[in-house]
């Protein structure tokens, strides 16, 4: 199982391709099986290579107590990096690790080569962001925990922690009800990163204040779903960062790798491909 | 190398039985679906893949077998027909 330790931590990582470095940021609470299961890691690695891990505290990464902000895991992603022997790197990073994609471009300007920004939400442009306890994927959890006796209402979407606290907390009657709701594995993800401070850590600001990251000049693309709760933020990183395009995945929300998985495949291969300089030739087909 | 598919069920049933530090205890038969009844998460599919390339001595394109499962609108599967892909894949590859 390849492996690799940074600083004592071991992270799970896979690796394709030959080419120019492209590293894949999942979510919180996902893991990097999510690549190869939209296809994304095979597609790319035809003119990349491709490295995706599991963040800390996800898939067969280590689970640290601490240490989950956006600024914690660019350090991480840089480390890796480092110890991979990986070059400037294309950073794709979905919802948080999208987040983390773009800190690594403040804090590490020179590792990074460009950033695929897909349906990041990012604690220092909230402002921004007022209707996302209407987004229907959280109504449905909402109604998921209700269900199970959580008491979740429309302004916790924030509060992951909260959420996390609650799921580890329940009675043992209720755990089963929510573990039948939700599913045994991400009742287990949930129950493993409330142990942490990751719940919490994910929702600081971390020093990527608005300033930050408007001052990212690295080509970029916003890539969100045509429906995702988050175009308010699609729109400020395409209207104010330095070099940053913006494409909506079709008939998508917040997830839109998984909701239309050939027409995001497409998208990301192809603006990839311009950013790293490369001709648009033999391309691997699942086009929108 | 020729093997049957009911040795492969074996083999992945015994690989399964203790999959890194979880036991399962259950019946595993091809019936078996992977994530409803095991209850194993996507990224144990993909650890799972690299643990069968260990016990058979080669590479196998375990990226068809996910893109795959990728596409299924419920996504999970039957042991069976990891069982048939490894079959497919131990005789032709």
């Amino acid at each position: 199982m390849p492996r690799v330790t940074v600083e004592g931590m071991k992270f799970y990582y896979q690796q394709a391709g030959e080419g120019p470095d492209v590293v894949l940021l999942h979510g919180v609470s996902g893991n990097m099986a999510i690549w190869p299961l939209i296809n994304l890691m095979p597609a790319l690695a035809a003119n990349f290579r491709v490295t995706a891990y599991d963040l800390r505290g996800h898939g067969y990464s280590d689970t640290p107590p601490s240490g989950y902000t956006s600024a914690d895991m660019a350090g991480d992603l840089v480390k890796l990096q480092k110890a991979l022997g990986l070059g400037p790197m294309y950073v794709l990073g979905h919802s948080f690790g999208g987040v983390i994609a773009l800190h690594a471009a403040v804090l590490y300007p020179e590792s990074i080569a460009g950033l695929v920004l897909s349906d990041p939400y990012f604690p220092g442009l909230r402002h921004l962001e007022t209707r996302v306890g209407q987004w229907s994927g959280w109504q449905e959890y909402k109604e998921q925990a209700n269900r199970a006796g959580l008491e979740v209402t429309e302004e916790d979407w924030f509060d992951v922690g909260q959420l996390f606290k609650q799921t580890a907390n329940l009675p043992a009657e209720r755990y089963e009800m929510f573990r039948k709701e939700l599913g045994i594995a991400a009742m287990d993800r949930l129950t493993r990163l409330a142990a942490t401070t990751c719940g919490d850590d994910v929702k600081a600001v971390a020093g990527l204040t608005e300033e930050r990251i408007r001052s990212v000049r690295h080509p970029a693309l916003a890539l969100y779903g045509e429906e995702s709760p988050f175009l308010a933020t699609c729109r400020y990183l395409t209207e104010n960062l330095a070099n940053c395009r913006m494409a909506l995945v079709p008939k998508a929300k917040h997830r839109a790798h998984e909701e239309n998985p050939p027409a995001y495949v497409a998208l990301v291969q192809k603006h990839l491909r311009e950013m790293a300089g490369i001709a648009q030739g033999h391309c691997m087909g699942g086009a929108a | 190398m020729s093997m049957t598919k009911d040795e492969i069920m074996n083999d992945v049933a015994s690989v399964l039985r203790n999959f890194n530090g979880r036991e399962y205890s259950g019946d595993i038969d091809s019936n078996t679906r992977f994530f409803g009844d095991l209850g194993l998460a996507s990224i144990d599919a993909v650890v799972l893949g690299e643990t069968l390339e260990e016990h058979y001595g080669r590479k196998l394109p375990f990226h068809l077998f996910m893109a795959d499962l990728g596409r299924r609108a419920v996504r999970d599967i039957p042991l069976g027909e990891l069982v048939s892909f490894l079959h497919q894949h131990l005789e032709t590859d």
